[in-house]
């Protein structure tokens, strides 16, 4: 009886252990971000002294604006590319699909170092002037093969003749792709669009390297102001993990919502 | 009848394979026309050919006497329903029924009864709001049917549409493609490799083997009359003996000449006989002239079927009838059970 008490005891004492682990840092953070001083280690009361500084701060804020809208774009560009090329791939020769999935995880498992100084180079070589363009670019680059990874088994998952189901019955093929196998795919398609986002956002290695003319990110940025204390970046990360926080929520909560629908709709015809 | 798509020396390759090798055929309005063979013989082909999905390497396919080959699948008269039924998962049953309509811009309120008219045609009324993936295959199959059927094309094609549902089901199915089939009166290619599906259902049977017609014809002509040993070791079982056509109505086989009903092969002909194991008659050993003991019995259910050791081979005999093995047999035919075939060369 005590044994297994203690058994279970340990165990969650354990769980708590690791998310204490997980979640410290985070919430040392956002703690610090209300300091009304500029320590780090003691808290001296509350404040938002350094949400108004992280507003007025131009350069911070111009940062934020790159990171999104990169992201952004490198994201909606990656993943068309992605699941046209995922698309295109199912319905090549048996060769070609194994070739090109291989060489399509070699960027996956490349140290992000390797990609960062290729591309640098690549830029140099090719007369790219550094910035914006060309952080861009790297973005697509390096997010679409993420895009093909997780849309390929949707693909290949699918009826060989979906695509001919639809064309016979009036669709011509790019109806047939809007309609019906893009729906189909979409799960692979919100997982490789998620996955983009979140390698472009946090990126820095291939930021640092491939942009210039003053362009900067949020990680670039936060590289540069750690050198001296500065809490406005504590106010920024808190930003960060909020909207993050919501946006899990949401990716989670609506589609059991609509499962309830769903399942209710069918309940009442059975 | 008149003649709604017509074939004109199909011929197709894949990978170095010649998976048709000159196809000609005449299909009818309301024709129920079954392809039939085994695995790899160009059934399937021949219907993706018809429905747009591969194109062939030389030869015409007409449809109303238009040259159709290089016309996309969504512009051609026909529809088809697959073998795995490919269903779109993400719509309903009523969404994947009308798909069509919806693509084809048809008013919602036309949609709408025309989705309930199908639906009560395959028997699935009150299905509407059901997701595809929640319905047993028969129904899946239905369907399928119903979102085909919807567009009024002027074909459907069949791709094994049983292949993947049980044995009893399979039977209600046929019975029920046939009654659609004549309720809205248009014309049927099914592809099949059950001969029994084929016999049943069909006005016409088309048997293919290697990228060929091997015979076209009404299922008791195909049955009874096969052309060639191919014909009649793939429909139904039967006794295949090579033999000599003596003249007409006369034929010599297994040392003994037999009256029969054929004509039209040379004298002395190098032919082959068929007969059908239902039709051979077991006897008392004085009665007959191919005399034999009984080798096997097997209960088939109905029948039983007897296998007869004679001098020179074994007979396949179906009959309700009990006989003992070692029993000593003579084996009986009408001249009418006797079907000479010409020689495969």
């Amino acid at each position: 009886m005590l044994v297994r008490r203690i058994a279970s005891l340990s165990k969650g004492l354990y769980v708590l252990l690791c998310f204490a682990f997980f979640y410290t840092p985070i919430f040392v953070t956002m703690i610090f971000s209300f300091n009304s001083s500029k320590s780090l280690t003691k808290f001296t009361g509350f404040s938002l002294r350094w949400y108004t500084q992280l507003i007025e701060n131009s350069e911070i804020m111009s940062a934020v604006w790159v990171s999104v809208s990169v992201a952004a774009l490198a994201t909606a560009i990656s993943t068309v590319l992605g699941t046209i090329t995922a698309i295109g791939l199912s319905k090549s020769r048996k060769i070609i699909k194994e070739w090109l999935t291989n060489i399509n995880n070699i960027p996956i498992m490349n140290p992000e170092i390797v990609t960062a100084i290729g591309l640098m180079l690549l830029f140099s070589a090719m007369k790219f002037e550094k910035g914006y363009l060309t952080m861009l670019l790297a973005h697509i680059s390096f997010c679409t093969p993420y895009v093909i990874t997780s849309v390929y088994p949707k693909v290949r998952g699918l009826d060989v003749n979906i695509a001919n189901a639809a064309m016979d019955l009036g669709a011509t093929p790019f109806q047939a792709l809007t309609k019906v196998i893009v729906p189909m795919i979409k799960p692979g398609i919100t997982a490789g669009m998620l996955l983009a986002f979140t390698m472009s956002f946090d990126d820095f290695v291939i930021s640092y390297f491939v942009s210039g003319n003053g362009v900067m990110n949020i990680s670039m940025i936060v590289y540069n102001m750690t050198k001296r204390t500065n809490p406005t970046i504590n106010a920024l990360s808190t930003i960060v993990i909020v909207v993050i926080f919501v946006a899990v929520l949401v990716v989670n909560v609506i589609p059991k919502l609509k499962n309830k629908k769903g399942r209710k709709i069918n309940e009442k015809n059975i | 009848m008149n003649t709604l798509i017509e074939l004109k020396n199909i011929t197709k390759t894949f990978d170095d394979q010649q998976v048709l090798k000159g196809i000609n055929l005449k299909i009818n309005e309301n024709e129920f026309l079954t392809l039939l063979g085994p695995s790899g013989c160009g059934k399937t082909t021949t219907l993706r050919i018809i429905a747009g999905f591969d194109e062939a390497d030389s030869g015409e396919l007409l449809f109303d006497g238009i040259e159709i080959s290089k016309l996309p699948p969504y512009k051609r008269e026909v529809n088809t329903v697959f073998q795995k039924y490919a269903l779109f998962p993400h719509l309903n049953v009523a969404e994947n029924i009308a798909f069509g309509l919806n693509i084809k811009k048809t008013d919602k309120t036309v949609v709408v009864q025309k989705v309930e008219k199908m639906l009560e045609l395959v028997g699935l009324s009150g299905f509407e709001k059901r997701d595809v993936t929640s319905l047993s295959g028969g129904q899946q199959q239905r369907v399928a049917i119903a979102r085909a059927l919807i567009n009024e094309p002027k074909v459907l094609l069949l791709d094994e549409p049983l292949g993947a549902l049980d044995a009893r089901l399979r039977k209600e199915m046929q019975t029920e493609l046939k009654k659609i089939q004549k309720e809205v009166g248009i014309t049927f290619i099914y592809v099949t490799h059950d001969q029994e599906e084929a016999l049943s259902m069909s006005d016409t049977v088309v048997v293919m083997n290697d990228g060929y017609i091997q015979q076209i014809g009404t299922p008791t002509d195909v049955y009874n009359e096969p052309e060639n040993r191919f014909v009649a070791s793939f429909i139904g079982e039967s006794n295949i003996i090579k033999g000599t056509m003596i003249r007409d109505c006369l034929v010599s086989f297994d040392g003994f000449e037999f009256e029969c009903v054929d004509k039209g092969f040379k004298e002395n002909e190098e032919i082959e006989v068929v007969l059908r194991p239902e039709d051979i008659d077991i006897v008392k050993p004085e009665n007959a002239k191919i005399k034999g003991t009984v080798e096997s019995v097997v209960f088939k259910g109905v029948h039983y079927e007897i296998m007869v050791r004679t001098e020179l081979r074994s007979y396949m005999i179906h009959t309700t009838d009990f006989f003992e093995v070692g029993l000593d047999v003579g084996l009986t035919f009408g001249p009418e059970d006797i079907h000479v075939m010409w020689k495969m060369v």
